[in-house]
């Protein structure tokens, strides 16, 4: 081990202390940055079916993904998919490392004071799912059992919230840890989307998530840095253009197997 | 429906495996550049740069990896440095890297005995020449094996690139493993690719640290 | 637009750091004994154990020495179940740490006992002491004071990769600062903190693995 004086550790401290008080600066892309670089760079989730996995070639592909592209293809820009995860999409975003963020995400008061949301582009509702042989149909069942939730997502937000106090609640780092979890037994029931729970059952597991319970309708919206009105505004006009012309519900065909709902 | 054999698990493991070698390419040749800066501070005449040097060699070696990632991912943007993120990601293994090797080399240089440093001094060389021309020479002997020994933890240190999101090995093993419902059989093989890629480097360092030993017996 | 540095939620959510340095800390203290106890039984076992073990205690360590941390632990966590062996986050956490320290730790005691003459192994057995004896106070514990800084180096090293941890949901430090973050949004300003405990963490390790080495070798110590 090296053999260090104090002054060393003194010095090793000052440093981290400077970078805490430092006063950086960060920019922003506006709508102009992003045409003017030809490419817009979305965070993507590569762990969430339907809304985003990876084909067998390791791409991503899902809802998430056609959305992505339909936006950089009316923007007329190339696009650069970031495959993230549930809990750091909005550093992502803050640390501006990509343009928007469109992975399944859903608002709630506490991210709308860091970043802006588009206008809802899919539906999706979040509930709790375990195995048939799982005796949950309320909140209050889950007492005394572990639930897996990816942390930072609406779910572990909202969940955390109303769950009986002596229930265990496991936050995996991504959806990847949470649906392993599951899988491998490491939790009994699981908070995750309705969508995300049929897409892994139609891939036939040793265990099946069904449905216990609903706990929000959270529809996925776009994210993007605040102070950007022009290019909110050409967000929710490509939105509101895919919507009405079919675009959207094609994607929902797709990925959701079922039309956008009317109040969408 | 879409299936994956064992072969398409392989496949995609050995193809995110390009990364994991990439980035560790990247992080050692940086690594050993900063690290021989580290180096030259840490042995420094000058009190200042001897202190900076222990500092980040403390700052380095006591703070997890992980945590140095993600302060490169998420702080160098926000000092104002616009990096992609594998930039970012290598930047904090480099740091990481030379914080080791300028330790491992400062241990090597030391154990060049004294009287060179005297001899050569006594020809009239600066501390730069004195370096280059009498202790780095004996030393680079000396550092080989232990160097060769510490890629193997950069090439493992890369698979923590994976938590902030990268796709490398490890990151592509946790991608499978959700693609197949197979936990097992995916990260065995992930295992085994990183053993394939370390163990050579691991025997390569044994091998060479026993040559250097038989090589000093004989002298 | 700045980006305003923010702590005010330290407050709020000191809790959760106090739980999750808590978790760090039982981790490397039971970790660390037994992780040097694996070490020195199959440093034994590599030098004076029945021949057919060996070779399996050889091929442990370059096994754990040469794949990451990271896929040790998933194979254990989510791997093992499917062959029946199921444990909690902890445990997994735990035993990943005891087997990565194991190995190490055998290839260095192992460097140890190699310095070890076979004149003073002879010597050992001449008194009449056992095998075993001979191993513990003729081999061992010269060893062990030999390479107890680099035994301890090794310490302060797993501890900080047990950072990972975090990734199979146990409840660390790391996992602390990624749920502060996934809360307050305040990325960069989590890690620094969750850092700087690691930071403090690492020199107090180091300070009690010195005061360990005082006290189980005191003769050398009085001697320096």
């Amino acid at each position: 081990m090296p053999f260090l004086t104090r002054r060393a550790v003194v010095a090793a401290f000052a440093a981290l202390a400077a970078v805490m008080v430092g006063a950086p600066h960060s920019a922003r892309a506006e709508l102009a940055d992003i045409t003017t670089r030809g490419t817009l760079r979305v965070a993507v989730p590569q762990d969430f079916p339907p809304f985003g996995s990876v084909g067998l070639d390791m791409t991503p592909q899902g809802y998430d993904i056609d959305v992505a592209k339909l936006i950089a293809e009316k923007l007329g820009v190339k696009i650069e998919l970031t495959p993230v995860t549930s809990a750091n999409r909005i550093p992502f975003l803050q640390t501006n490392k990509v343009d928007l963020v469109i992975s399944s995400l859903g608002k709630n008061p506490d991210r709308e004071k860091v970043i802006d949301f588009s206008t809802a582009y899919a539906p999706f509702f979040n509930g709790v799912f375990a195995p048939d042989n799982v005796a949950v149909t309320k909140v209050e069942d889950l007492s005394g059992k572990t639930v897996g939730v990816t942390r930072g997502s609406v779910e572990d937000l909202e969940l955390t919230k109303i769950i009986p106090a002596d229930a265990t609640v496991k936050r995996y780092d991504n959806n990847n840890g949470t649906i392993s979890a599951f899988l491998s037994g490491q939790v009994q029931v699981v908070a995750t989307g309705n969508v995300v729970a049929a897409a892994i059952i139609e891939k036939n597991p040793p265990k099946k998530p069904l449905l216990k319970f609903l706990i929000k309708n959270s529809p996925c919206f776009v994210g993007m840095n605040k102070d950007q009105p022009n290019l909110k505004a050409k967000v929710d006009e490509i939105i509101a253009a895919a919507k009405a012309d079919g675009t959207m519900n094609a994607i929902a065909q797709k990925w959701l197997k079922t039309d956008l709902p009317k109040d969408l | 429906m879409m299936e994956f054999s064992t072969w398409d698990i392989v496949r995609n493991l050995l193809l995110a495996a390009r990364w994991t070698i990439v980035l560790s390419l990247v992080a050692f040749a940086g690594g050993a550049t900063v690290g021989l800066v580290i180096l030259f501070l840490r042995i420094s005449k000058q009190k200042a740069a001897r202190v900076f040097a222990g500092g980040y060699i403390e700052l380095f070696q006591g703070t997890p990896l992980l945590m140095q990632l993600f302060l490169s991912f998420f702080g160098l943007s926000l000092l104002g440095v616009e990096v992609p993120a594998w930039l970012a990601a290598s930047v904090a293994l480099i740091l990481w890297t030379a914080s080791f090797l300028a330790e491992i080399w400062r241990g090597c240089v030391e154990s060049i005995p004294k009287g060179q440093w005297e001899a050569s001094a006594s020809l009239g060389m600066g501390r730069f020449e004195q370096m280059r021309h009498v202790i780095l020479p004996q030393a680079l002997t000396i550092a080989i094996p232990p160097t060769v020994g510490f890629s193997v933890q950069v090439v493992k240190g890369t698979s923590l690139t994976s938590i902030i999101g990268f796709t490398e090995l490890a990151k592509a093993g946790q991608v499978l493993t959700n693609a197949t419902f197979m936990p097992f059989t995916v990260y065995g093989f992930v295992a085994l690719i990183y053993f394939a890629l370390c163990f050579p480097l691991s025997k390569s360092s044994q091998f060479l640290e026993r040559k250097l030993n038989v090589a000093h017996r004989d002298h | 637009m700045g980006y305003v540095f923010d702590y005010s939620w330290i407050g709020e959510y000191s809790g959760v750091l106090l739980k999750g340095l808590w978790l760090t800390v039982w981790l490397i203290l039971v970790g660390a004994t037994f992780g040097v106890a694996l070490g020195i039984f199959c440093a034994w076992v590599r030098a004076l154990g029945p021949k057919w073990a060996r070779p399996i205690v050889g091929a442990y360590v370059e096994l754990i020495r040469n794949t990451p941390f990271l896929i040790q632990l998933f194979f254990i966590f989510f791997g093992l179940p499917s062959l029946g062996v199921q444990m909690g986050e902890t445990q997994a956490a735990l035993l990943a740490m005891i087997i990565n320290l194991g190995a190490y730790g055998c290839e260095i005691v192992r460097a140890g006992i190699q310095a070890t003459t076979k004149g003073q192994f002879e010597a050992g057995w001449s008194l009449g002491l056992s095998r075993i004896e001979t191993f513990r106070h003729v081999v061992l514990i010269p060893a062990l004071q030999r390479i107890w800084p680099a035994l301890s180096s090794q310490i302060v090293i797993v501890m900080l990769g047990s950072a990972v941890v975090s990734q199979i949901a146990a409840e660390d430090i790391s996992y602390a600062a990624d749920f502060i973050q996934s809360r307050t949004f305040r990325a960069f300003e989590t890690y620094i903190v969750a850092t700087l405990i690691y930071l403090a963490l690492a020199i107090l390790l180091r300070q009690l693995l010195k005061g360990v080495g005082w006290v189980l070798f005191p003769k050398r110590s009085a001697a320096r």
